[in-house]
């Protein structure tokens, strides 16, 4: 066996890592190899690699003159399928130029669990595995969940997860940063697709947006290897608050009033979010999905003007049946700077969003072209 | 130009009560307290002070000292913004709520709120920024234009954005911008705009579509310091505005009649949101800013797609 460019870190050095703490790093061997050089990872997160599942054959991909690397998939796992108060996940990934990974979260969705309002003890889940909360309820019981991609130049990433599901009284935050390199241009451009989505809970037990805290952000940045600028190039930001923090925080007995004040007309993200069930962004960017972008774009254009007479009384419903076109999403598409596709949609339940966009990606058929129909794991 | 002495001793002691005034505001530039939402406290205007009333005499000195002037210049609703161009997700918003418009008012006073937290979280954080940090006048149009999700937003924001630093350096530069410098805070903020125009205008025709763009929420703060308002008015007016501009846009779209509109604007309700959203967002980061209302972002990017319209947004 060839020994690698760079040496594989020993596996005891995980036990370095905070907990929660995870690193990818994804390289391209000679001639055209992807490999792995670093995986470490800490309880409660587990990341499990699979490689050669999927070979984009040249013919195929759109982007044939750059022979396209295999793609590495990454499935992104917590312990009991969610995060508990106080569980930080930081995950940071690196592909170097010309990789390609695809990201799942092969559980399902992410659930975020309860906070027990004034709780100081440790939930009674896993005993004992999960560190004790610090004092001070009101940062320390929030979920984190960070991850830190860098994709170098025509790498590509393709990250379509499970919605995040956050149960009653839950508070949770996530930073997604991508960093690109900011000298590519054209073709030699870092590719992305990411999904960003969030449901009202578990509607199963009547949850509709009862949640305490959620907040998703999603930044994309341009970094300059050798000046070392960075630029911003994208934002999106979504905070879903129920604000009772700013009502009660001199009554502290009154904590566990919300459940029970269910009855006040709305809460404020009921109010907010209203009438979907599930809200999400998509964010596409770069020279690999670039005619999905264009696809997308033309899908939204296309849709039936609001508020327009049908004249004809024998209209054609050829229109209404393409995936685009389904009246209980309501979604819009833009390109934004500097060539990035927004995608955001709002539907009245996950089983709807899903449909429809795996509907539109899968018709579209770029994602499973070069990444493999597992990359639509999630969808 | 020949000033006569006494139109340069009125100059004099109206630059000294300006400076005096400037000196106080940079003693409390670290701005520590939020505006207080209590209706007790002292509103953001600051009108001559109370005593004014009580003598009948007219006192011009005070009226001179506090930033009123430009103040009513900036509320002004024939500022040539065009902000009556754009109803903010309005329209689109009573489109596709047309089962809610058997009640229209009802509808709209949802409406108006959702609008108002939306722009406090999304934009106003920008606008303090810009007050706060002038030099950084280039970043945070950087930033707010990559936080910007949809194009009907970003043009409407672009557009008012462009058009108050036309009338900033065709009409107020000449009056608020006094070469000598006795004031130092507005000063860093004119010269920051001078910069911005700059490299607005080098990159005009550029094909490097990530120049500057001229977004409304920072300027707008920058300009308020180079005229003298102090930050609580800044943010105060720009959310007023605001309001104001959607609630002229419901009287258009026929959702109520201008008396119950004005009623609406005058109304406490609306002046304890204003103020409440300003004081959660007042040490919002700019970092940290972010869509509160998510319905309000499809809703504005599906304005594209109405039959008709009446507005840009």
């Amino acid at each position: 066996m060839r020994q690698p460019a760079m040496p594989i870190r020993s596996p005891f050095e995980s036990s370095i890592a905070k907990p929660g703490q995870g690193t990818v790093v994804l390289s391209l061997l000679p001639p055209n190899n992807p490999t792995l050089t670093t995986l470490t990872y800490k309880y409660p997160l587990k990341l499990v690699p699979r490689s050669g599942g999927f070979t984009p054959s040249p013919e195929s991909s759109s982007l044939s003159e750059s022979c396209p690397s295999r793609p590495v998939h990454l499935y992104l796992l917590t312990y009991g399928g969610g995060l508990l108060p106080g569980d930080h996940i930081e995950v940071s990934i690196k592909l170097d130029p010309r990789t390609r990974m695809v990201v799942t979260t092969p559980q399902g969705s992410t659930k975020i669990f309860k906070t027990e309002p004034g709780n100081s003890d440790c939930p009674n889940v896993i005993k004992g595995h999960r560190k004790q909360m610090p004092a001070n309820p009101h940062l320390s019981d929030m979920s984190q969940q960070s991850l830190d991609v860098k994709i170098g130049r025509q790498a590509a990433l393709c990250y379509l997860p499970d919605p995040s599901v956050p149960f009653q009284n839950s508070r949770y935050a996530q930073v997604q940063t991508f960093t690109v390199d900011a000298a590519a241009k054209g073709d030699q451009r870092s590719s992305l697709c990411v999904l960003d989505w969030v449901t009202q809970g578990r509607t199963s037990r009547g949850e509709n947006w009862n949640f305490r805290f959620w907040r998703g952000r999603n930044e994309i940045w341009a970094t300059n290897e050798i000046t070392g600028k960075s630029r911003l190039l994208l934002r999106d930001s979504v905070i879903l608050d129920d604000e009772t923090d700013d009502l009660n925080d001199s009554d502290e007995s009154n904590e566990d009033m919300p459940s029970q004040a269910g009855l006040l007309p709305l809460n404020i993200i009921q109010e907010r979010t209203r009438p979907h069930g599930v809200v999400g962004t998509l964010i596409l960017s770069g020279p690999v999905f670039e005619s999905l972008g264009s696809y997308l774009l033309d899908q939204f254009t296309s849709q039936p003007r609001i508020g327009s007479r049908n004249w004809s009384s024998e209209s054609s419903s050829a229109p209404e049946s393409s995936p685009g076109m389904k009246g209980d999403v309501t979604w819009t598409a833009a390109r934004v700077r500097a060539g990035f596709v927004l995608v955001k949609f709002g539907a009245k339940d996950f089983e709807t969003a899903k449909l429809w966009l795996g509907g539109l990606l899968r018709e579209e058929g770029t994602i499973v072209r070069e990444f493999g129909e597992e990359a639509l794991f999630c969808l | 130009m020949v000033l006569d002495p006494s139109e340069i001793q009125s100059e004099i002691a109206q630059l000294e009560t300006r400076l005096q005034e400037m000196r106080a505001q940079l003693d409390a530039s670290i701005y520590p307290s939020p505006p207080s939402s209590y209706p007790d406290n002292k509103i953001p205007w600051t009108m001559p002070s109370s005593t004014a009333f009580y003598n009948n005499k007219f006192r011009a000195d005070a009226v001179r000292s506090s930033s009123l002037h430009a103040l009513l210049l900036l509320s002004d609703s024939a500022l040539p913004l065009g902000s009556f161009a754009y109803s903010s997700g309005l329209e689109s918003y009573l489109a596709h709520n047309k089962p809610l418009r058997t009640n229209p008012v009802t509808s709209f006073h949802r409406f108006l709120k959702l609008s108002i937290a939306s722009l406090a979280s999304t934009s106003l954080p920008y606008v303090l920024a810009g007050y706060r940090q002038p030099e950084d006048l280039e970043t945070l149009d950087n930033d707010l234009d990559a936080s910007t999700p949809c194009i009907v937003a970003q043009r409407a924001s672009v557009a008012q954005g462009r058009a108050l630093m036309g009338v900033w350096e065709r009409a107020f530069r000449v009056s608020f911008a006094r070469p000598g410098g006795t004031d130092a805070s507005a000063d860093v903020a004119v010269s920051a705009i001078d910069d911005f125009s700059d490299a607005l205008k080098s990159t005009f025709d550029n094909a490097d579509e990530l120049g500057p763009m001229g977004h409304f929420a920072p300027l707008w703060g920058v300009v308020c310091r180079a005229m003298g308002l102090d930050l609580q008015q800044t943010a105060y007016i720009f959310v007023l505005n605001h309001a104001k501009a959607v609630l002229s846009a419901a009287v258009r779209a026929s959702v109520m009649g201008p008396y119950q509109a004005q009623n609406i604007l005058a109304s406490q309700k609306l002046q304890d949101t204003i103020m409440s959203r300003i004081e959660r967002e007042w040490d919002t980061e700019v970092d940290q800013a972010g869509q509160v209302v998510p319905a309000l972002d499809l809703w504005v990017g599906r304005h594209e797609l109405l039959y008709s319209r009446i507005f840009n947004s």
